[in-house]
Formats: structure tokens, C-alpha cells, sequence
């Protein structure tokens, strides 16, 4: 006879041996004699590294002190942070006068409120911020770091950066808090938002003409003091160059990859040979070439300084990388896109912009990153040549007299801070990947 | 190494000469410099005592303190300079191309270098001496007790030169362990790598100070090598060279004639001494034949001091000092037995 109950058995929470922490521990480290030896090996190992850290980095370190004896009389075996501390200046500004700072400060904090709409959704016009801050924040920048007398052009460029910035500000805000972009809301606001086309573009070409004049004559009084380029250094040189690096490399990279693949020979032989040459000898030989050869070759009177040498220098040579990097992701695209694109009328250009070079781009994305933290820490280079780039600061320290040999704790911290950068850096891109695969996953 | 050496003659020969091609019908540096506004002056990567950077990224050191003596010479400023630091490979070759007006770093002026590339090197402002750091427990008294020894020296430099040319001359058979960076080399010492450093004396001196406990350490009295540091030009422009020569001269005789950062003023003002009057530009046309300016000694006194004041503020025991002795070595004055002589001005 069977038995049969209507009744469900209650629901039995699963054996602590499977749940609890310690089923955890004893299924997947110590299931068996060899890997339970092998668990407490690691841990000791852990152990052993973890306790000699602490203790060298934090619980013997010295942190307030004035020279390295002190922190010998504190304690002969700890890290000597105060070094580290004492140079932090020079470390992120190198020579940079220190009571123009915020300069430097106000440049960074620019780009990055500039970039802040790039990251929100809601937030209409993407690509005309884009280009803005291609085509503005470098000059705006650039003054802000090197000041002095501004040339008509220079006034031109700061005011159209200091427009660009407010719109794209104004735009954010706008997009945040209404959800439409900043013309209809502007069209909107003077009753014009269903006049013709044309009156509505004349008036909106107006405001700009006019908030274009107000600024012009409000920036021509602003003059901040020169500093020359010989007193950038420390990250903030490393990030000059390599910002810079970053931003030309790529579109030069894309173009020297569709020349390396054109039809027409000349290009294609240029393109090639300029590649291969630039690839085939050591960035460290390129930067000496730029800096100590270059001059000679040039006409009498004709000076470049060094700093826009090296960044000539590394800007053609990554441009090289990222060119073969955008030659691999147009070899990955099929046939039957070009086909595709050329039956619905597009010619070479359409084709490579809006058909292929955003899906090779993409394929990219890992390459591309991976070329750009490589440059990143390329450009610690220039300390060889001279320039006192985080490198160069952080070499210094030992040879500074109040902090004499203390080399570790400097090229630690920087070791520490070249990390953070970098890891943001591939995270940033493992996020990007994600959102614009949304469509494809596999 | 050797070869590294060679090319980088190489290139600051061809350099010179293509310079030499361009430059010829140029106007003089003296000229150059002034129509700038500021004197270039080449140091190398901090180097502790000649040329280091402090925290607030002011540069300092006794090289430092001849490049700022010419801009005050020339500027009567001695802020009108721009400090280049060059790494030791491109050092010659920045020079002759024009990049830098004079060079004022640790380079021994050697025959080859004065006569083949196109340097004119000054008057030392630093006689150095290559030598050994032991430990003292090790009982090693001299350098000839070194048999068999492993001794740590960094590369590329006539340092490591000099170590094997004294073993094989003494059939030491010692072993050179080598570091590219001083302060490896410093780290593998201390952890018992090597049983003696070798590099110049100053910068070892230094270097003992920064060591846990620099009383365990000492220098041993044999000297390897004549390390002249001198400071030089291109070669080619002889009013140029005297007015760097001159400035240095100028502040070894201050420091023989008395005078002093604290005292300049009152000497110019109220001193007997024709010595002092006609360096100090109150008589006689000594400034003339340099084309600068009457106060050019004057304003180097005052804005750096004499030699002697400088040597105590970077080599010897002030706050920025690396705590080399002066009394009794090469560098003391040549009435107390050293070599620092100026030769008369007038």
C-alpha cells in the first residue's frame, strides 16, 4: 500500500555542511589531505608577505619627519613616508610655482566637469560636446598652464572654449532637469519654438554670436603670468604627454591604417613605409633623435622646444601601434559589410565612417586600451632626456639632501599610483565594451 | 660599454662639426644669451652636492651655484637662468648644438674630451678622487687588502674603468658586481653583496651619511683616480669661455681677498685693498675685457658668496650640506694646502 500525503514536507534548510562557512572552507580548501597542506602553505606564504608589508609600509613607517635621520632614529627598518610627503608638490606639479597651482588644478577639474554630460544619458548632443572639447579645451588648457600674452588666435580659442564649456554646462543641466536639449529649451523660453526653421536657426546663431562678444571682452582682461614649460613635471606632465599621445594617436592611427589599405600606391607606400620605420626602432632612440639630432637639422633660428619635440615623438610613434591595432580590426570585418554599404550608395568615406570603423573600433576596444596604458607608461622615457616627468620627480627624492638614498618608499608610492591610473583605465574600457556590445553578446 | 662610450663621442663630434658648419657666421653667445634674457646652463640628473632639486623644486648645489654666479655676472640677477638637466649620454651634444650655453656638472675634464669634442673646459670647482667604502668591522685598512674582494660600482663610467685597471695593476683579482642605479648598488652593500663600494669620494661620503648607521662605514685612504670637475663651453668662442672662467676665479679670489656674501658691500664701500677695489669694479677696467658690466664680480659675491661659502653650504656641513670635509683635501684654498687658486686680478 502505498503512502500518499497531501501534505508538502516542509522545506528543510540545506546541510550546514554544504551552507555554513565552514562547508565552504572544507569543500573547496581542505577536501583532501594534499590540498589542506597546500592551504596552509598558501596561507603562511600570505601570511608571511601581508605581516612584512604592514610592518615595513605602515606599522614601523615614519610619516611627520624633516630629514631620513629622523626616521632612522624612529625606526631603522620601516618605510620613510615623510620623503614621500615632504616632495608630494613636486610629485604631482614637478616645478610648477606654487602658489599657481589651482592652475593646474582648475585645468583638470575643467575636462573633467567638460567630460562629466559624455557619461550621462539623459543628456542630449554627445558628439558636438565631443568634438568641443577636441577642438577647445586644448587651447583653454593651454593657457591656463602657460599663461602670458594671449595672440588674437589664443583669445579667439579661450573664448570659444570658455562658450563651448558654459553651453555644454548649461546643456547638462537642462537635459538633468527637463530631459530636452538646450535649443528647444532656449526656443521655448522666448516663445519661438514653432517658428520656421530658419527664424529659429538665425536666432539661435544670434545668442551665440552675442554670448561669443560678451565673453570676448570679458576674457581680454584676464591674464594669468607666464610659467615656462621647463617648470611642468611630475604626473602632470606625464599626463600632458600622454594625454596629448592618447588624443592625436588614435585618429592619426586610423588614418595611417585606411592608407596602409588604400588602392592608391603612393599612399599605401607611405603610409606602410612610415609605419614600419617608426615601429621598428625603440621609443628611447625616437626621443633622442627628436631631442638632440632635430635641432641640427633644422634652418638657423628655427627653435621647437623640447617638450613639443617629445610630444611629436610619441604621438608618431603610438600612432604607428594604433595603426596596426585599426588595420586588425578592419582585417575582422566581413566582406559583406563593404558589399552591403556600397549597395545602399555609400562611397569610400561613408562606408568607412559609418559602416566599418565603428565596428572595427569596437572589436578593438581591449587593443586600443591596452596601446594607451602602454603609452601611459611609456612616457616615464622622458625622464632619461630630461624632463622631470612622476619619474624623474621620484628618482629625485633620493638625491635630495635631507632625504639621501631614500629610493624605495618614492618608487612604491609611484608604483602605487601608476596602478590606480592604469586600473581605472582598463575598468573604464571592460565598461565600455559591455555597453556597446549590448546589442551582440555571445 | 665601450661601445656605448664611442658612439656617444660619435654623435657629439658630428654634432659639433655640423654645428661649427651653421653657426660660424652667428652672432657671439655672450650676444646670444643677452638677447634671450637668461643664461641655459646644463647639470645632469640630481646628483647629491652638485645639482639637486628640494622639495619646494628649487635647484641647488655647488654647480648650481656656478651657473647662477655667470647669469649674475652677466644679468647682475642670478634668477635669469634656466637649469637644463641632461642625462650623461646627450650631455656633450646638447652643448656643441646649442641647446645650452655652458655646462656645469660633474665632468672630468680629461685630455681627450678638451681636445676632441669641441669643449673648452674651465678652471675645477671640484678636485674628486675615485676610492673604496668598506665596512669597518671587515678590518680591511687598505686598499690593497681588497684580494678577491666582490666590490659593487655602477656602470657606464669611467668608475668601473678605473677598478679593473687597479686590480689588474695590483693582481687583485677582484670581482665588480655592477648597478646601473648608485642606490642598488648602495642597498646590495649595506645587505652584505659586496664587500666593498667603489665611486668618487664625495658622493660616497654622501652616500655613508645616508646609511642606517654611517659609523659602521669608512673610506679608505688610497685614491684611484684625478677627477677634476670642471665646468665647460664650445669650443670656439673665447670671450664666452673667460667670462666663465672668470666668474669662477672670481669666486676663489673673493674667498682669498676676504670677502664674503655679508661683507661685499662694506668692502666695496669702504676697503684700502687695491686687490679688492679693482675685482670689485671700484677701479680700474678689469669688466672690459669681458664685455659685461662693472659690478659683474659684485654681483656674483653678493648673490652667492665666495667659494668657500658656497663649498660649505652644499659639499661641507650646512643644513644643505653632504658633510665632506675641506680642511686638508684637494678643494681647501692653496694657502691651506689645497689646490683652489685664482690667479691674480688685475
Amino acid at each position: 500500500m502505498a503512502i500518499i500525503t497531501q501534505q508538502k514536507t516542509a522545506e528543510r534548510p540545506a546541510p550546514i555542511s554544504e551552507t555554513s562557512v565552514l562547508g565552504w572552507l572544507r569543500i573547496n580548501l581542505f577536501s583532501s589531505s594534499f590540498n589542506t597542506i597546500l592551504t596552509l602553505v598558501m596561507v603562511f606564504i600570505v601570511y608571511l608577505t601581508i605581516s612584512g608589508v604592514l610592518a615595513w609600509g605602515y606599522l614601523d613607517a615614519t610619516f611627520v619627519a624633516d630629514k631620513r635621520r629622523e626616521c632612522y632614529d624612529f625606526s631603522l627598518t620601516g618605510a620613510c613616508w615623510a620623503g614621500v610627503i615632504a616632495w608630494l608638490d613636486n610629485i604631482f606639479y614637478g616645478r610648477y610655482p606654487r602658489e599657481e597651482l589651482w592652475r593646474v588644478n582648475m585645468g583638470g577639474l575643467l575636462l573633467i566637469l567638460w567630460m562629466i554630460p559624455l557619461w550621462i544619458s539623459r543628456v542630449r548632443g554627445k558628439i558636438l560636446i565631443g568634438v568641443s572639447v577636441i577642438m577647445f579645451y586644448p587651447f583653454l588648457a593651454g593657457y591656463l598652464f602657460t599663461g602670458g600674452e594671449k595672440s588674437w588666435f589664443m583669445q579667439f580659442m579661450v573664448t570659444g572654449a570658455f562658450l563651448a564649456f558654459f553651453v555644454n554646462m548649461a546643456n547638462m543641466l537642462i537635459g538633468l532637469t527637463m530631459n530636452t536639449s538646450m535649443d528647444k529649451f532656449l526656443l521655448r523660453l522666448i516663445g519661438q519654438s514653432e517658428a520656421p526653421d530658419k527664424t529659429q536657426r538665425n536666432i539661435l546663431l544670434g545668442l551665440v554670436v552675442l554670448s561669443f562678444v560678451i565673453i570676448f571682452s570679458v576674457q581680454s582682461s584676464w591674464i594669468v603670468d607666464g610659467v615656462s614649460w621647463t617648470k611642468w613635471g611630475g604626473l602632470f606632465l606625464t599626463l600632458v604627454i600622454s594625454g596629448i599621445g592618447i588624443a592625436s594617436s588614435l585618429p592619426l592611427g586610423i588614418f595611417l591604417a585606411l592608407g596602409r589599405r588604400s588602392k592608391l600606391p603612393v599612399v599605401r607606400v607611405l603610409s606602410t613605409g612610415f609605419i614600419e620605420v617608426f615601429r621598428s626602432v625603440p621609443l628611447i632612440t625616437v626621443l633622442f633623435m627628436a631631442t638632440t639630432m632635430f635641432p641640427l637639422f633644422m634652418p638657423e633660428g628655427f627653435f621647437l622646444n623640447k617638450l613639443v619635440q617629445v610630444i611629436i615623438a610619441v604621438v608618431l610613434f603610438n600612432a604607428c601601434y594604433m595603426a596596426e591595432i585599426v588595420r586588425a580590426g578592419l582585417q575582422a570585418i566581413p566582406k559583406g559589410q563593404f558589399e552591403g554599404a556600397h549597395t545602399i550608395g555609400l562611397g569610400y568615406w561613408g562606408t568607412m565612417g559609418l559602416i566599418i570603423m565603428p565596428q572595427a573600433l569596437k572589436h578593438m576596444i581591449p587593443n586600443i586600451v591596452g596601446n594607451i596604458i602602454g603609452l601611459l607608461k611609456d612616457t616615464t622615457l622622458v625622464s632619461i632626456i630630461g624632463l622631470f616627468d612622476i619619474l624623474g620627480m621620484l628618482r629625485s627624492i633620493s638625491k635630495d639632501v635631507p632625504w639621501l638614498g631614500l629610493h624605495k618608499e618614492p618608487l612604491v608610492f609611484g608604483a602605487i599610483l601608476f596602478f590606480l591610473i592604469c586600473f581605472s583605465m582598463s575598468k573604464y574600457s571592460r565598461h565600455l565594451e559591455a555597453k556597446l556590445s549590448a546589442g551582440n553578446k555571445h | 660599454m665601450k661601445l656605448k662610450l664611442t658612439l656617444m663621442t660619435m654623435t657629439a663630434a658630428a654634432a659639433f662639426m655640423m654645428s661649427g658648419a651653421t653657426t660660424a657666421a652667428a652672432e657671439t653667445t655672450l650676444e646670444t644669451v643677452q638677447a634671450r634674457g637668461h643664461l641655459r646652463c646644463q647639470v645632469g640628473p640630481p646628483s647629491p652636492g652638485y645639482y639637486n632639486l628640494d622639495a619646494a623644486g628649487e635647484w641647488y648645489g655647488l654647480d648650481v651655484s656656478i651657473c647662477r654666479s655667470v647669469a649674475a655676472a652677466i644679468f647682475g640677477d642670478a634668477t635669469k637662468l634656466e637649469i637644463q638637466s641632461v642625462s650623461s649620454q646627450a650631455r656633450f651634444t646638447a652643448l656643441a648644438n646649442g641647446d645650452s650655453d655652458m655646462l656645469s656638472r660633474t665632468a672630468t675634464m680629461t685630455m681627450s674630451r678638451d681636445t676632441q669634442l669641441g669643449l673648452d673646459f674651465l678652471p675645477p670647482n671640484f678636485y674628486d678622487g675615485q676610492g673604496f667604502t668598506v665596512r669597518k668591522d671587515s678590518g680591511i685598512t687598505n686598499a690593497l687588502q681588497l684580494k678577491g674582494a666582490k666590490v659593487c660600482v655602477t656602470s657606464g663610467t669611467t668608475t668601473e674603468l678605473n677598478l679593473t685597471d687597479f686590480s689588474r695593476e695590483n693582481d687583485l683579482g677582484i670581482s665588480n658586481v655592477t648597478f646601473d642605479d648608485y642606490n642598488v648598488r648602495d642597498d646590495t652593500y649595506l645587505n652584505g653583496g659586496c664587500d666593498a663600494v667603489t665611486g668618487d669620494k664625495s658622493s660616497m661620503a654622501g652616500n655613508i651619511g645616508s646609511f642606517p648607521v654611517p659609523s659602521d662605514h669608512m673610506i679608505l685612504p688610497e685614491t684611484l683616480s684625478k677627477e677634476p670637475l670642471a665646468p665647460a663651453v664650445r669650443h670656439g668662442d673665447s670671450q664666452w669661455a673667460d667670462i666663465v672662467r672668470w666668474s669662477v676665479y672670481a669666486l676663489i679670489n673673493a674667498e682669498e681677498l676676504g670677502i664674503t656674501q655679508a661683507n661685499v658691500d662694506d668692502m666695496r664701500a669702504n676697503s684700502k685693498n687695491p686687490n679688492v677695489l679693482r675685482m670689485l669694479g671700484v677701479e680700474g677696467n678689469l669688466h672690459e675685457g669681458l664685455g659685461l658690466g662693472k659690478d659683474w664680480a659684485y654681483d656674483i659675491i653678493k648673490s652667492q658668496g665666495n667659494y668657500g661659502e658656497i663649498y660649505e653650504k652644499y659639499m661641507g656641513h650646512g643644513e644643505q650640506g653632504i658633510g665632506i670635509d675641506r680642511a686638508g683635501s684637494l678643494n681647501a684654498l692653496w694657502t691651506d694646502g689645497g689646490l683652489m687658486y685664482s690667479p691674480p686680478m688685475r
